[in-house]
């Protein structure tokens, strides 16, 4: 009788264990791919279906789980924009406009498939839950479910690779189940520090038939900054952390 | 209408190659900013045509084009701006200098100033100090900034377009703490006005103080604002700005204004009278699921004409002797022919982005009407930039309204306008 008390108590317990996994591979993947607080360059390609590119070159700063700022350092015709997120809130700020003004997730300062979400990601854990992992022999498969109606995408379906325990493939889902993206992360490359993590990034998107933008990773370093630097007042001098 | 986009990119820009790239090549030569230059320079370059279909018949073409005898005006403008910046360790100088060469069939001519040039200090991330020609740009409205108490009156058809500053010592705190209340900002600002330094700021010389407490609480961008009573009446602002959902974006200004001096026309002659002044504005961003952005903005001043005023002014206009018309020239230039100039107006803009799937082609529509005597403008454009620094830009302008209204008494009926802008 207490055999069958203990077995059923487990039982019940099996999906609760399996949840708490989640929730920690998440953290883990968001540990693997970027540091807490960290400077990142990184490139921007929207390619046309005839193959014609427009390149954006981005310098960002991030602290915590949920600040995050981005300078663009190219092409010239957006030299010195730059955009910040704080939580559920986002600004951009134009030179010739200068003040900045809210923007939301769901727009795309650069055109093409990324989205501000994608440009001014914060951790995965900090904007969705996860619900659930299945383990195959290649990977897990992470199911995610946005933590309020200000998230990108309702839910992420995020396959990781088991070794390196970073993302492979990301397929974002709209609340009417309706596939609205794939992230797809390629190239392993040694960033320091001991991390070793995917360094492009491609999307398409049903809603974007034939195009393809791609994020290129070329430095991620560990940097701690003062919690001022990501407010409105520094938006218009984001370039001063730069080489210091 | 995307292969009709590439023809127009390749007519227009036969030189310009189109640039193709294998798919699969993503390389990142990081060497080129990593390192930044303690000297930087970019700007643009510019070509605009305009084509004007004057309104011959209108109070205002008898004002500014009596005796030309035209009923169209071409207009070619040349622009170049530059920003360039040096930084030495916790300090940077920098400046903007816009130019213009203007020509048209009654006149050329040229003029080329600072609209920024300032040194700036910041000894840690929360604290700067600036000295300079500084372009400080304060308020939420997209189109108009009740609480812009220390900067240029913006024109609401091209809200975008870079403005000169003023002469100014200021300052920036910043202190981020998390929270409800995450972060608090301030910044004092001290604007001199002689007769050599900021002297269109205001008629009366001195020292004018200004200041911004800048409050992120709750999600709720606020702002509390003051300018001093000096060169410029004192007055009182706050502004607002939050997300009521993730695409749907309100905000606000309201500014209290002491002493306003109106000029205004009484029985023939010039007079000022004095009130206190409220001006403010709400306005609403929405961002619809096929990425069209929806800008509303309701804009009252009390410093503005009314109707019957203006209809007063513009009928002088009609029935003064050619004399009398250089009077009335200064007259309007003093406040009845400005930007804005009567007391309630509406502001829409519609632009959508990608249409069609075609990447970086954004038409947009732009329409204002006065609420007062019922005239408007209504503004439609194509911008393009799917070509590597080019950026092009088509509008026209319609204007719309009574023979005696803001809009109607325009001296032009339309204008077309095509830019071409070249970043580097």
């Amino acid at each position: 009788m207490a055999r069958t008390l203990i077995t059923l108590i487990l039982l019940s317990l099996a999906p609760l264990a399996h949840a708490i996994d989640a929730a920690e591979l998440l953290r883990q993947v968001d540990r693997n791919l970027q540091p807490d607080s960290y400077e990142m360059y990184r490139k921007l390609i929207n390619i046309e279906p005839d193959g014609r590119r427009k390149e954006f070159v981005l310098y960002s700063v991030k602290k915590g789980g949920d600040k995050v700022l981005a300078l663009f350092l190219d092409p010239p015709s957006e030299k010195g924009r730059s955009t910040l997120r704080l939580g559920d809130n986002m600004w951009l700020y134009i030179p010739n406009v200068g003040k900045p003004l809210r923007i939301t997730s769901l727009q795309s300062v650069i055109g093409g498939v990324f989205n501000n979400a994608d440009i001014l990601r914060v951790d995965f854990a900090a904007e969705y839950a996860a619900e659930g992992v299945d383990e195959s022999a290649d990977g897990y498969t992470l199911k995610l479910k946005a933590k309020n109606s200000t998230v990108a995408y309702d839910r992420l379906v995020m396959q990781v690779d088991k070794k390196h325990q970073v993302p492979v493939t990301i397929a974002a889902y709209a609340a009417s189940g309706m596939l609205i993206k794939t992230l797809r992360y390629s190239q392993m490359k040694d960033f320091g520090d001991g991390r070793l993590r995917p360094s492009v990034l491609e999307t398409d998107s049903p809603l974007y038939q034939d195009y393809k933008s791609v994020m290129i990773y070329a430095s991620i370093k560990t940097r701690d900054l003062p919690d001022e630097v990501f407010s409105l007042n520094y938006m218009g001098r984001v370039d001063d952390l730069r080489g210091k | 209408m995307k292969h009709l986009v590439h023809l127009v990119g390749v007519v227009l820009f036969p030189c310009v190659p189109l640039p193709a790239h294998a798919a699969d090549d993503f390389s990142f030569d990081l060497s080129t900013y990593a390192a930044p230059s303690a000297f930087e320079l970019h700007g643009y370059a510019e070509l605009r045509q305009e084509y004007q279909s004057l309104d011959t018949d209108s109070p205002l073409y008898r004002l500014n084009f009596a005796g030309s005898g035209r009923d169209a005006l071409n207009r070619s403008i040349a622009a170049l701006e530059l920003s360039g910046s040096y930084r030495n360790g916790d300090s940077r100088i920098a400046a903007t200098w816009h130019g213009e060469q203007q020509h048209d069939e009654l006149a050329d001519h040229g003029a080329g100033r600072f609209y920024e040039l300032y040194l700036a200090h910041q000894p840690d991330a929360a604290t700067t100090v600036e000295v300079g020609k500084r372009a400080l740009k304060w308020g939420k409205g997209y189109a108009w900034n009740p609480v812009g108490f220390i900067e240029r009156p913006k024109d609401p058809n091209d809200p975008e377009l870079s403005r000169e500053g003023y002469v100014i010592a200021g300052a920036d705190f910043i202190h981020s703490r998390g929270g409800d209340l995450h972060t608090i900002a301030f910044t004092p600002v001290l604007l001199p006005v002689t007769a050599a330094v900021n002297d269109d700021f205001g008629q009366a010389t001195g020292l004018n103080a200004a200041a911004k407490l800048y409050l992120l609480y709750r999600d709720i961008d606020i702002d509390l604002l003051w300018l001093s009573d000096g060169s410029r009446p004192g007055r009182l602002g706050v502004d607002f700005s939050t997300n009521l959902a993730p695409n749907f974006e309100i905000h606000g200004e309201y500014a209290y204004i002491l002493d306003h001096q109106q000029k205004v026309l009484d029985a023939g002659t010039m007079t000022t009278r004095s009130y206190d002044a409220h001006s403010w504005l709400l306005g609403l961003r929405y961002l619809s699921e096929r990425e069209a952005t929806w800008i509303v903005e309701y804009y009252h001043d009390d410093r503005g004409y009314s109707a019957a005023q203006m209809q007063d002014f513009l009928s002088r206009v009609d029935a003064a002797a050619e004399a009398m018309l250089p009077q009335l020239r200064s007259i309007g230039q003093a406040g009845y022919t400005r930007p804005a100039a009567m007391q309630d107006y509406l502001y829409l803009r519609v632009a959508q982005k990608d249409p069609f799937d075609i990447l970086y082609l954004t038409p947009a529509l732009t329409a204002i009407g006065n609420l007062d005597d019922g005239s408007w403008s209504l503004t439609p454009e194509l911008l393009y930039t799917g070509i590597d620094d080019l950026e092009l830009r088509l509008r026209a302008t319609f204007l719309h309204g009574a023979r005696l209204s803001e809009f109607g008494a325009k001296p032009n009926d339309n204008r077309f306008e095509l830019r071409l802008r070249y970043s580097f």
